[in-house]
């Protein structure tokens, strides 16, 4: 019987075709979404059907007498009282997160937006994409930042210094764990940067790498290039306008203000990613250690074989919470090189083109920008996030 | 190879100031012959993990020496002694894969690839688990677990092999399956393996020489039946053996050995108050017996059956004698008269409570 009907059952004489992993990827997450909007609407469907079924009267009142009107709305109101307790944080997330985005997005499509026109409401030149092309264009006519200098800007610091920030707290890291003596006092110090405000931090960095008068008739110089004169180094520019650079087409490197600005952002981003590291280190069950030490593995092997996997979970949670923030980073840049972002904004970065264009009364570029930066954040997100799941869940 | 051990004494200094030191192992001497089983056992706290971590190289002693066949190893590296050690917990990576973890000493030795799987698939091979390679510890049981961690200790087949609590996390059954594994595996393999237990019953069945310990100090060493006919003292006698010895407070008066005023054996000793420990199996049931028990119930087990008493210089609330089951026994007796056999009979001084040879 039941050969027989695998016989005739059509599915099983021609056998699927065997797709590629890539399309089988593809074929896999198009299902999905569709089983997302087909489970939404069933919901929809089902309440709405709910709510207009002509319903018999005794499902309102079941039992007892007619309830006074008083009591009907008190009763009423009880079994929505739910909304009552998410009422404060519903109205400020409206207020301060629905009502920008929404107004951010409607805002990036209206073109040639001039705020101050239209007695204070504003007035725009048609839909369309318009901001857009022009923002990736830098064709905004203004004299502001350049979005893809800014987009590069990011993008650099970001992917150097979140990864080298998180390699260096693991080996702090270790090394902190392997003393005894001491070991809160470093603690303390190591976690101190974090208490100190970005501005503050950055005015300071950016003294250590100054340079008064000019590259050849240098009165004063910065700590750094003091430093680089014992080695016969000629003081350099690193943060001011002689600062050296490459030009690749329209775009600047500022080499020298990568360097710095990187150097800034790994030794700020340290503190928490040691506390975070370290705390996971000492969770670690010491018998691990033991085993290993009996299988003679050395400390490379241990910390590459057994500690890194081991605390995998915290260390993906650091490069993804590190590159997010870093794809938002703004207020070192500012203290570090000032609020026009060193030299024409060469060192701007993508929030800093947001803010720079709300200044510029152009908030139709900054909207585009920050549309893009919300979506480039979102891809970044969910790449990070497909690479480290496999290698974080092994229990 | 050939362990021995002279006057190991390992001393952990008290943590607070002004504390008492702890005194985990005192001067302790042992002669482990090679490919012997030897069993470390004792209460806990007695020193016996602390004794297989000196071994191990984990911990290093306070003095005394360690020697491998000649060669002192007091102060060499864990990893340089040619030791498998298994964990209580077996600390399996949690990261890694039943394979990587077998492979992970081979890795560290640089032991090419290809050989290296061989030799991981061998010791697989030998605790039966070959089929469980790809996976990972998450996904086993405690018993597999407990294998990889054995196929780990043995893939680089060490000198000696030491094993701490290997059955202690695994559940009655499987225990019991476990230690015959040992045992197997000791024997094909002929390593020297050194492994600690509180569990009397599990050191007997499995060792081939038995190290009785207390609060870091070695009460008898020997074989198991040897230290189970023959204990040192009331500690020894009192931690072997289940159903437990039973324990009375007596006196040697006249030659005569006293348990409340009956006189129950001879003995050639001075008068002195005494300690007599009886084996349950000691009892001879007779009908004129010397010794009288007031019968609580009777357990009939079918193989044989146990009469659960009370006597009033027994230490111990209840006194349990097995007496084979063809023996017949007056039906709702209240008292019970036995005759003790003599060699199953021992004396322990009051005092000091060592044996009276």
């Amino acid at each position: 019987m039941e050969e027989k009907k695998a016989n005739t059952d059509p599915i099983s004489e021609t056998p699927p075709k065997e797709h590629n992993r890539f399309v089988r990827y593809f074929i896999n997450l198009g299902a999905r979404i569709k089983g997302w909007f087909v489970d939404k609407y069933t919901a929809v469907k089902d309440f709405f059907v709910e709510l207009f079924r002509k319903r018999p009267k005794e499902e309102f009142e079941p039992e007892g007498p007619q309830l006074s009107r008083g009591e009907r709305f008190r009763r009423g109101l009880k079994s929505q009282s739910g909304w009552l307790f998410v009422a404060p944080a519903l109205i400020l997330m409206a207020v301060f997160t629905f009502y920008p985005i929404i107004a951010a997005f409607i805002g990036s499509f209206q073109q040639d937006y001039i705020a101050a026109a239209n007695q204070g409401h504003g007035s725009f030149n048609g839909w369309g994409f318009g901001n857009f092309v022009r923002v990736l264009k830098g064709d905004t006519g203004t004299g502001g930042a350049d979005f893809v200098q800014c987009l590069v800007n990011t993008l650099v610091l970001t992917f150097v210094s979140v990864p080298l920030s998180t390699l260096l707290a693991l080996l702090i890291s270790v090394a902190l764990n392997s003393i005894k003596k001491v070991q809160k006092a470093y603690q303390t110090i190591l976690f101190l940067p974090y208490l100190t405000n970005a501005l503050a931090m950055g005015a300071v960095f950016a003294t250590f790498f100054k340079i008064i008068g000019t590259a050849s008739n240098t009165e004063t110089v910065g700590i750094v290039n003091i430093v680089l004169g014992w080695f016969g180094i000629d003081p350099i520019d690193w943060v001011g306008l002689n600062s050296p650079h490459w030009e690749i087409g329209s775009m600047r490197i500022p080499w020298a203000k990568y360097i710095v600005a990187i150097i800034y952002e790994i030794w700020s981003g340290l503190p928490f990613k040691i506390l975070i590291l370290f705390s996971a280190m000492q969770s670690i069950n010491k018998q691990y250690y033991d085993a290993a030490k009996v299988d003679g593995a050395s400390r490379w092997t241990v910390l590459w074989k057994i500690t890194a996997p081991m605390i995998m979970p915290q260390i993906s949670y650091l490069l993804v919470t590190g590159i997010m923030g870093g794809m938002k980073q703004y207020s070192a840049i500012v203290g570090l090189f000032g609020v026009t972002m060193g030299q024409d904004y060469d060192m701007g970065t993508m929030v800093g083109y947001l803010y720079n264009y709300i200044e510029l009364g152009q908030t139709g570029y900054a909207f585009a920008g920050s549309l893009m930066l919300f979506v480039i954040i979102m891809i970044i997100t969910w790449i990070n996030n497909k690479v480290t799941k496999k290698r974080t869940t092994y229990r | 190879m050939k362990i021995s051990i002279q006057h190991l004494t390992k001393i952990f200094p008290s943590r607070t100031k002004g504390g008492k030191a702890v005194h985990a192992v005192e001067d302790m001497n042992i002669e482990i012959p090679s490919g012997k089983l030897v069993g470390l056992l004792g209460p806990s706290g007695c020193g016996k993990s602390t004794t297989l971590f000196m071994l191990s190289g984990l911990e290093s002693p306070s003095s005394g020496k360690i020697f491998f066949d000649d060669q002192d190893v007091t102060t060499l590296a864990a990893e340089k002694r040619g030791i498998g050690l298994v964990f209580q917990n077996y600390a399996l990576y949690p990261h890694m894969t039943v394979e990587q973890n077998i492979r992970f000493p081979l890795d560290n030795m640089r032991i090419n690839k290809e050989e290296g799987r061989a030799r991981a698939l061998d010791a697989a091979r030998l605790v039966q688990i070959e089929d469980l390679m790809a996976r990972k510890p998450s996904e086993l049981s405690g018993g597999q677990q407990q294998r990889v961690a054995i196929a780990r200790a043995l893939v680089k087949m060490p000198n000696v092999l030491l094993l701490d609590e290997p059955l202690s996390n695994l559940d009655a059954r499987l225990r019991l399956q476990t230690r015959e594994e040992i045992k197997r595996i000791q024997r094909t393999t002929g390593i020297t393996t050194v492994f600690v237990t509180h569990d009397q019953e599990e050191a007997m069945s499995i060792c081939d020489t038995m190290v009785v310990m207390k609060l870091g100090i070695v009460q008898q060493i020997g074989a198991p039946q040897e230290i189970y006919d023959d204990p040192n003292n009331l500690f020894v006698a009192n931690f072997l053996g289940t159903p437990p010895i039973n324990i009375f407070k007596g006196k040697i008066e006249g030659g005569k050995v006293y348990i409340g005023g009956e006189a129950v054996a001879s003995s050639s000793y001075d008068d002195r108050e005494v300690f007599v420990g009886i084996r349950p199996e000691g009892f001879v049931y007779d009908e004129n017996g010397a010794f009288t028990l007031n019968v609580d119930h009777i357990e009939v087990m079918g193989r044989d059956k146990s009469v659960v008493a009370v006597h009033e210089s027994s230490t111990k609330p209840i006194v349990r004698c097995i007496i084979d089951s063809d023996v017949a026994l007056p039906a709702d007796a209240t008292t019970l008269k036995f005759n003790i056999k003599p060699y199953k009979l021992y004396l322990f001084d009051a005092e000091t409570e060592e044996r009276l040879r």
